[in-house]
């Protein structure tokens, strides 16, 4: 365990996650915010503290801190006086979920997690106010390497939640027997009827022995990401499973932020080196511009070449130093770049296997795209 | 410091996940969607002459209703069979907590004693089972 806390590594994955949940804690909180406006403040209606013996916070209180929380979120996502507003909007969201277990929600706990784990690692050296401000001063640039711990942390929290949640139905009969799922798609089938599914599509959807094997599915998913996204063979298909997951959690369930939280928050299982993948493309190739677009991770340090004839490109060298060119270079810089990875890892798996098969089993320059993202 | 905080986050974390095991709530232990039971209630308001009024109307001179106090969406229209989305346990357990709330923060209402509820439930569609939670006695006006 001593390794972890002396590791360092890149923190640019984690300030991307830092720009998303400060825009994600807006939205969360705008429904409070709301409220607020309108007067209306937690303790004007039922609510229940943790612990009576808990000092009481005026609802006019709540409601200023709400304020403060949403702009600080704001700066946070901008990364102004980034540690701060960090630990700000930490506090208030945590306040806010604390201040009545009428508010609590498995997705805002998540929520406070994520942000308790932003507040002990310095995002704000990377994609920041604070970084170009510093520039505009002519300081130099802070390192992107930081002790890595709190990283490590948050991965263990974030794959807790998914272990405890997979380990509670695996061992509630109920659960397991595909009663519950069941009888949830049941008693929600009026939101299926207006939709284009068919008649028997919809039939089957709310067919109980379906559930037998859907149940036992979905468990096996969320404790397939737990476990899977710890190790390099296994990450890329856990983090693919993971967004298909939770985008399904999305379209079946309301969970407020939890689903784009989620997948934001699968950001901090990216390797944490920024810049040392070289990408080789032609010079003035418009992929140059959309790669550096897209590629929030740093995962590439690209170099425009002055092709010969007969070269091929792109090409990828790879952390190892193994090279890749034009077919298995482009699957795997589709499947590191957080917009394309979704559509990229089935194709570049497939056609993977599909080479693999054609080979007879041994293998191929592909399946260096199946490393570690 | 580093060592500390991260052994003593994870141990948190995994003691409310176990702790959810007992705990209707299941309070940040992440076992959402646990459930999918449902649930209905017939409360009254039982005024210091024994009438039995519903809910159902307003009350205190048209100052309260229900909805309105009991602003959690697990709680709303109780007369009706609802999704104890948060599950069973935990709804049952809000609502008789909402009872007390509602008999202690409505100084309008002249009339109640006390709030009773007879509530109706399916522990994922096994049921139905009958509990009946009762508020604090009011002071009289």
């Amino acid at each position: 365990m001593t390794g972890i806390f002396d590791r360092t590594g890149s923190v640019r994955a984690l300030a991307v996650l830092r720009m998303t949940l400060g825009v994600l804690t807006v939205v969360h909180l705008a429904p409070f915010l709301r409220d607020a406006r309108a007067g209306i403040h937690y303790d004007d209606r039922f609510w229940e503290p943790y612990w009576s013996g808990l000092p009481k916070v005026p609802g006019s209180l709540w409601a200023l801190l709400l304020g403060v929380g949403a702009a600080s979120a704001v700066l946070m996502a901008c990364g102004v006086l980034t540690r701060l507003t960090t630990s700000v909007t930490f506090v208030v969201v945590a306040g806010n979920l604390l201040v009545s277990q009428t508010h609590f929600r498995h997705n805002r706990t998540f929520l406070t997690i994520l942000l308790f784990g932003l507040v002990l690692v310095p995002t704000g050296r990377v994609l920041s106010v604070d970084a170009w401000w510093r520039r505009v001063r002519g300081r130099p640039a802070l390192s992107d390497e930081v002790l890595l711990w709190p990283l490590y942390l948050l991965r263990t929290q974030v794959s807790l939640v998914y272990l405890a949640s997979g380990i509670s139905k695996l061992v509630d009969p109920d659960w397991l027997g595909g009663i519950v799922l069941w009888d949830r798609v049941v008693r929600y089938r009026h939101h299926l009827d207006p939709t284009p599914l068919p008649p028997w599509g919809v039939d089957v959807l709310t067919w109980r022995p379906l559930y037998l094997v859907v149940a036992p599915a979905a468990i096996a998913t969320e404790l397939f990401v737990g476990l899977g996204l710890w190790s390099s063979r296994t990450r890329l298909a856990a983090l693919w499973v993971a967004v298909v997951f939770h985008l399904s959690i999305e379209v079946s369930a309301s969970v407020e932020v939890f689903s784009l939280g989620a997948i934001a928050a699968l950001a901090i299982w990216v390797t944490p080196s920024s810049r040392d993948r070289v990408l080789r493309l032609r010079a003035g190739s418009p992929a140059a511009v959309l790669v550096r677009a897209l590629d929030w991770f740093g995962r590439f340090r690209i170099e425009e070449v002055r092709a010969g004839a007969g070269d091929r490109t792109p090409v990828v060298v790879d952390r190892d130093g193994s090279v890749l060119a034009g077919r298995d270079a482009l699957g795997l810089v589709l499947t590191r770049l957080p917009l394309t990875f979704a559509f990229a890892v089935p194709v570049v798996a497939v056609g993977a296997l599909g080479r693999r098969d054609a080979t007879g089993g041994s293998p191929t320059s592909d399946t260096a795209a199946a490393r570690t993202p | 410091m580093a060592r500390g905080c991260f052994v003593a986050v994870v141990a948190v974390q995994v003691g409310f996940a176990l702790n959810g095991y007992r705990e209707p709530h299941k309070f940040f232990a992440f076992q959402p969607f646990n459930e999918s039971s449902t649930w209905s209630a017939e409360i009254v308001r039982v005024t210091w002459d024994g009438e039995r009024v519903a809910i159902d109307e307003s009350w205190g001179g048209g100052a309260y209703e229900w909805n309105t106090l009991v602003d959690v969406a697990a709680l709303r229209d109780p007369g009706q069979l609802r999704h104890a989305y948060m599950g069973v346990g935990a709804t049952v357990d809000f609502l008789d907590d909402a009872l007390d709330w509602v008999a202690t923060h409505t100084p309008a209402d002249h009339e109640t004693r006390y709030l009773e509820a007879n509530v109706t439930f399916y522990e994922n569609t096994r049921g139905p089972e009958h509990t009946v939670l009762r508020s604090v006695d009011r002071e009289p006006a």
